[in-house]
């Protein structure tokens, strides 16, 4: 077990630096001075320029350039965006949280409604509510994301006039940046409208939070229902039922677990799609996340932004596809085999 | 007694082929979405002939003319036009050649890409296998459309730079999957056998293990072609992809979003559209999974 | 653990989906719930624009001034919305010598400025901040000249460093300014949203800490709101001044939420997320006017759209070539197709509502046959290759320049001209502009006083080409003369014999060809109350009531 951990590890370790070099050698495919992509900084002085030269390298080799730039990863010290001028790490860190945040309700949202429908379409696979919940699950597998929450928004805000269209609360609320995720931060928050504010944020959160969960929900369901069915063909199954135990009690104790095992595996795949779900999904409700600001980015041309943008989102999906993958090992010893 | 016999036999000697379809066609939702598939196909290809208008020609003075089904619409241009006058059916007809046209391509090119890789990869063995593997299950890790918007980052917005960054994008989950396929299929007996007859490379893949793979390449290629569809209209959309004046799906409803209360239509009926053929890929997609499954188990 | 692995998930979906049951009942029942303490006491103005800046000296951009400018500032003199005519505002009164060079400026002595987080005055408005403020523009080693790049584009196209010899402090409550030759425009050009008054003591303050650049990110005014916070992109907090020395604003809360999406901002509308929507599109007037929740505002403004060629680059520095490319286009089309009839023709850059306007203009004929010709004569029988920068932002005077590019783009087309169209982010646009990387530009202007002036100069003078506000690139020293020989006189008539040529010399040498002059619209709740438009600049927020019902 120690060396499976160590080996992920290697190979955690081994992701980072091969993304980090893809991050670095951005600054020089990027159209422009590399030493602008690099610091962020706009307009360099004369003054500035041999400055900036030495503390980044630049009359070095390629490979003391990238071993700097690891070091300005590592110490925080990273490149300002090109558009506000500000410190690309702060920024970040500001818009991650709407985006984690987000990203999390519709994976739970995708556990706890998929699942329960999968297995219910594996119960009499033929049957006609397992067809019609196949076929919603083919349909949400097809739509597009960006044409369904448009659909969403006609419907509920315009035509309706329940749900609001964008951002995280009414502007009008005031809530302080604590952890970054709104509803904690409205518990924390002293103000004196604080009920108020959680419906508020209740009724921005709902519209996003079902558009970003159709897709993985549908993905679920489709995932469970072909486990179970899977599972039900198996012989310890059909020995359990030869042994004239009911339709339930098998289902109950025997196959659930063993469908639901793959399911951990699934957090870290749903993730990684989830995200750049959430690109689209926030460039739509104006949320202020991560995924719109990349957008953003890219219109901008704001290459530094880009740049460090890309080595975040892919660090973080990669390591959250290798801890669930961990996590499925740990309660999988089968897996450790391979 | 002979009927019992024969019916086994008769199904044995069909060919693969002919069980597929045969299964394949029990489903109605597979069936439909073959036929609807093959409209998509067959619009993608000649929807410049068969456009009523020029799709780009822009008509000054018929802005914004509502669809031929409300009382200022008229019939020769039934989803109406746009702000800039033109035909929004004809635009819709020839976005087809962009979305799901384009989307073929890619899927194509990023099959013949893969092949090539995955049997290379399938086919060598050792310590380069296992740094190509490790490399290969990281860039499937990262989903196709993140990997696309990081590519268009790089080579800057545009169509066919969408094209090639989708193609990228898919490849990696085909070179995956061939290269299982191959090793797979490496490890059959008949395999070893067909060599100790004296085959060579060439001969062992082309004759016994592309025989035996074709039909997971095909629900592959289903697949890539869904997400292709979903990235480029996605892409599109939000102005990375195909630009103005471009008719691709996903760019007329970014364009139309302006327009949403004078124009849902130009909202709805694109998106309806790109529905409908990620729809027809995924109904065929599914019809072929089913359908190869019972064959094996007959 | 394991064992219950599988009993666990299905008992917590049933507990969830009853939780989720309640939210969402709750949540739809709350569609019409009796106003919110906040909203009641709260104003969300929906924009179009991050701004740049929070120092109206340093910009000319509207959504800047919209912005910032009446909201956080006062100035010395203010413009009558209705008249036109200039009142008192921080300057109770005025006098001017007879030479015309010598202004004195009597202060009111109950101004208090902003009480801040990071900034609490200990005196109220007196004469050293009126000097400090324009010291800053003038004097290059005044401490806070250099900050937000030294560029201070109104004033340098008005020609202010020339003409101002001295701003003085007689008294604390008089201020005198001296200068070098008479300016008929100098009050009116006092008046505008660009001649907001700073603190000298948070200039001292922020001298003392270093923290120089604060002066123009954490503004401190006069004006009825104070800064609390700004989001860039997301929106910019105001809360009530209240020791204003007017009537305090109205609201407790005044929130910009920034929305660059025109169909967006309509949405925020119509779901009562936006109080007050800025720029509704002409195209939706009539699907707004139709609902019971909302209004739209409207009022003539003095405003221009127009094609700006780079008059320095080849081929646009041929007058032929200019004219026929203004030949070659289809105003009418465009002012359907952009503007949905809500704009008239323009053919000067000086609107008809004002008193300098040029009636004999020869009209603008869209005559692809003649531009034809000019283009052959001018020796490019073939067309050519070339840019149109149409700018990513709806103003009023362009409320969609991509699709007017794309009309153009056909236009050109018949005769022979193969255009690209050019669009960056707005700010990365208004920066690449002033370095004249363009060929030709769609953009335009909206005046800040009523003065004539305020169109030539800052728009196509020389001064103008040198700050990079000068879109056209063009300097001219016949025009120069007229438009400075305009400013001496303080004798209407005389002025506007000169204007009248100006504008003759324009409509010839075509540096610009001017497309409309556009409605200035507004839509907005219809439970407000309080909010009007001016004709010159920015909008006023601080008496804008919510009805409570």
């Amino acid at each position: 077990m120690i060396l499976y951990l160590l080996r992920r590890m290697f190979l955690l370790a081994f992701v980072f630096i091969a993304l980090s070099i893809f991050a670095f050698s951005l600054g020089y495919l990027f159209p422009g001075e590399p030493l602008q992509n690099f610091t962020g900084l706009r307009h360099i002085s004369a003054e500035q320029l041999p400055l900036l030269q030495q503390e980044y390298r630049m009359e070095q080799g390629y490979i003391a350039q990238y071993l700097a730039y690891l070091g300005r990863i590592f110490s925080g010290n990273w490149a300002l965006s090109f558009s506000s001028q500000q410190p690309l790490l702060q920024e970040m860190q500001m818009l991650m949280p709407a985006t984690l945040e987000l990203a999390s309700y519709a994976l739970l949202i995708s556990f706890f409604i998929g699942i329960p429908i999968g297995i219910i379409a594996a119960i009499k696979p033929e049957g006609t509510l397992s067809k019609l919940i196949s076929a919603v699950a083919v349909a949400g597998y097809s739509i597009p994301v960006f044409w369904w929450a448009l659909l969403l928004i006609m419907l509920f805000s315009l035509a309706l006039g329940w749900l609001p269209t964008a951002g995280r609360i009414g502007v009008l609320y005031e809530i302080n940046h604590v952890t970054g995720f709104m509803l904690p931060d409205i518990l924390l928050s002293g103000t004196a409208h604080r009920q108020e504010a959680m419906l508020n944020a209740l009724r921005h959160l709902l519209l996003p939070t079902i558009v970003l969960a159709t897709f993985p929900t549908t993905v679920m369901i489709r995932f469970t229902r072909d486990a179970m069915l899977d599972v039900w063909e198996q012989s310890y199954i059909k020995t359990a039922r030869a042994k004239g135990l009911n339709r339930g009690q098998v289902l109950y104790r025997h196959a659930l677990r063993n469908a639901l095992l793959p399911v951990i595996r699934q957090i870290g795949l749903q993730f990684s799609t989830l995200i750049t779900l959430a690109m689209i999904t926030e460039v739509i409700f104006s949320w202020p996340g991560i995924g719109r600001w990349l957008i953003d980015s890219i219109y901008q041309r704001n290459y530094p932004a880009i740049q460090a943008g890309l080595l975040v989102i892919s660090t973080l999906v990669i390591t959250v596809n290798m801890l669930t993958e961990i996590l499925h090992t740990v309660f999988n010893p089968l897996a450790r085999k391979r | 007694m002979a009927k019992f016999r024969l019916l086994p036999d008769e199904q044995l000697a069909r060919s693969p082929v002919r069980q597929l379809w045969r299964e394949f066609s029990r489903h109605h939702s597979a069936v439909a979405g073959l036929l609807l598939f093959i409209i998509f196909f067959l619009l993608a290809l000649m929807s410049p002939l068969i456009s009523p208008h020029d799709p780009y020609l822009q008509n000054d003075t018929l802005l914004l003319l509502p669809p031929s089904w409300s009382e200022q619409g008229l019939v020769q241009y039934p989803f109406g036009t746009d702000d800039l006058g033109r035909d929004l059916f004809s635009r819709l007809l020839v976005g087809a050649r962009y979305t799901f046209g384009i989307a073929i391509i890619t899927v194509l090119g990023a099959l013949i890409m893969g092949l090539l890789l995955g049997t290379l990869a399938g086919m060598s063995k050792g310590v380069k296998s296992s740094i190509f593997n490790h490399v290969l299950d990281l860039a499937l890790t990262i989903p196709s459309l993140l990997l696309a918007i990081i590519i268009v980052a790089i080579l800057g917005p545009g169509l066919q730079n969408t094209t090639w960054a989708i193609m990228l994008a898919l490849l990696p989950q085909f070179v995956h999957g061939i290269r299982n396929a191959i090793a797979e299929q490496l490890n059959q007996d008949y395999v070893v056998a067909y060599r100790l007859d004296g085959a060579n490379n060439w001969q062992v893949f082309s004759r016994i293990i592309m025989p035996n793979i074709w039909e997971r390449l095909t629900l592959m290629a289903t697949m890539a072609l869904s997400t292709a569809t979903l990235d480029i209209a996605a892409l599109g959309f939000l102005g990375l992809g195909a630009q103005a004046p471009s008719a691709e799906w996903g760019a007329i409803i970014g364009d139309s979003l302006d327009l949403i209360y004078i124009a849902p239509v130009s909202v709805a009926v694109p998106g309806l559209l790109i529905f409908m053929a990620v729809l027809s890929v995924n109904l065929v997609g599914d019809g072929l999974r089913n359908a190869a499954k019972k064959r094996r188990e007959n | 653990m394991k064992p219950n692995h599988g009993h666990m998930s299905l008992y917590g979906f049933n507990r969830c989906t009853m939780s989720l049951l309640v939210c969402s009942i709750s949540l739809l029942s709350g569609c019409k719930p009796p106003l919110p303490d906040t909203v009641r006491s709260g104003l969300v103005y929906c924009s179009e624009g991050s701004p740049e800046t929070f120092n109206p000296q340093l910009v000319t951009s509207g959504t800047t001034i919209d912005a910032i400018s009446q909201q956080l500032y006062d100035r010395l003199l203010e413009i009558d919305a209705d008249t036109g005519e200039l009142v008192p505002a921080l300057a109770k009164s005025w006098q001017v010598s007879a030479d015309g060079k010598t202004y004195l400026f009597t202060l009111r002595d109950d101004v208090q400025f902003h009480q801040t987080e990071y900034f609490s005055p200990s005196r109220p408005l007196q004469a050293e901040d009126v000097v400090f403020t324009f010291n800053r523009i003038m004097q290059r080693n005044h401490p806070f000249h250099r900050q937000g790049g030294g560029n201070y584009p109104f004033f340098q196209s008005v020609d202010w460093a020339d003409l101002v010899d001295s701003v003085t402090a007689d008294t604390p409550h008089q201020v005198r300014f001296k200068l070098s030759r008479p300016d008929s425009s100098f009050l009116s050009n006092i008046a505008t949203d660009f001649a907001a008054i700073l603190s000298a003591e948070y200039g001292a303050l922020l001298v003392k800490s270093g923290q120089l650049s604060r002066m123009d990110s954490h503004p401190i005014g006069t004006g009825p709101f104070r800064f609390k916070e700004y989001q860039k992109d997301v929106l910019i907090r105001y809360y009530r001044h209240r020791n204003y020395w007017r009537e305090p604003a109205k609201p407790e809360q005044l929130v910009f939420d920034i929305v660059p999406n025109n169909a967006r901002r309509m949405a925020k509308l119509f779901t009562h997320e936006c109080d007050v929507v800025a720029f509704p599109r002409v195209a939706e007037l009539g699907l707004i006017s139709k609902r019971p929740d909302v209004d739209v505002q409207e009022s003539t403004s003095m405003n221009i759209g127009f094609w700006a060629f780079n008059t320095v680059k080849p081929p646009f520095d041929q007058v032929k070539v200019r004219q026929a490319l203004a030949h070659a286009i289809n105003r009418d089309a465009i002012l359907q197709a952009v503007y949905f009839g809500h704009a008239t023709a323009a053919d000067s850059v000086l609107p008809p509502t004002s008193w300098a306007y040029n009636p004999n203009l020869a009209v603008q004929q869209y005559d692809p046959v003649k531009a034809k010709a000019l283009l052959t004569e001018a020796g490019y029988p073939d067309g050519f290759s070339m840019d149109i920068w149409a700018m990513p932002v709806q103003r009023l005077y362009n409320p969609n320049a991509l699709k007017m590019a794309e009309l153009m783009q056909a236009d050109l087309a018949q005769i022979g001209v193969r255009a690209s169209i050019v669009s960056y982010e707005w700010n990365s646009f208004r920066r690449k502009l002033g370095s004249y990387e363009h060929d030709s530009v769609l953009i335009g202007w909206s005046a800040d006083n009523a003065d004539p002036d305020n169109f030539f100069r800052p728009l196509l003078s020389c001064s103008a080409a040198l700050t990079g506000s000068n879109r056209a690139n063009w300097c001219d020293e016949t025009f120069d003369n007229l438009i400075s020989q305009a400013l001496l006189t303080a004798d209407q008539k005389q002025r506007r014999s000169y204007y009248m040529a100006a504008q003759q010399y324009l409509a010839e040498q075509m540096p610009l060809l001017s497309i409309a002059h556009s409605q200035r619209f507004q839509a907005i709740s219809s439970d407000i109350k309080g909010v009007r438009i001016n004709p010159y600049g920015g909008i006023a927020l601080a008496n804008a009531v919510k009805d409570v019902k």
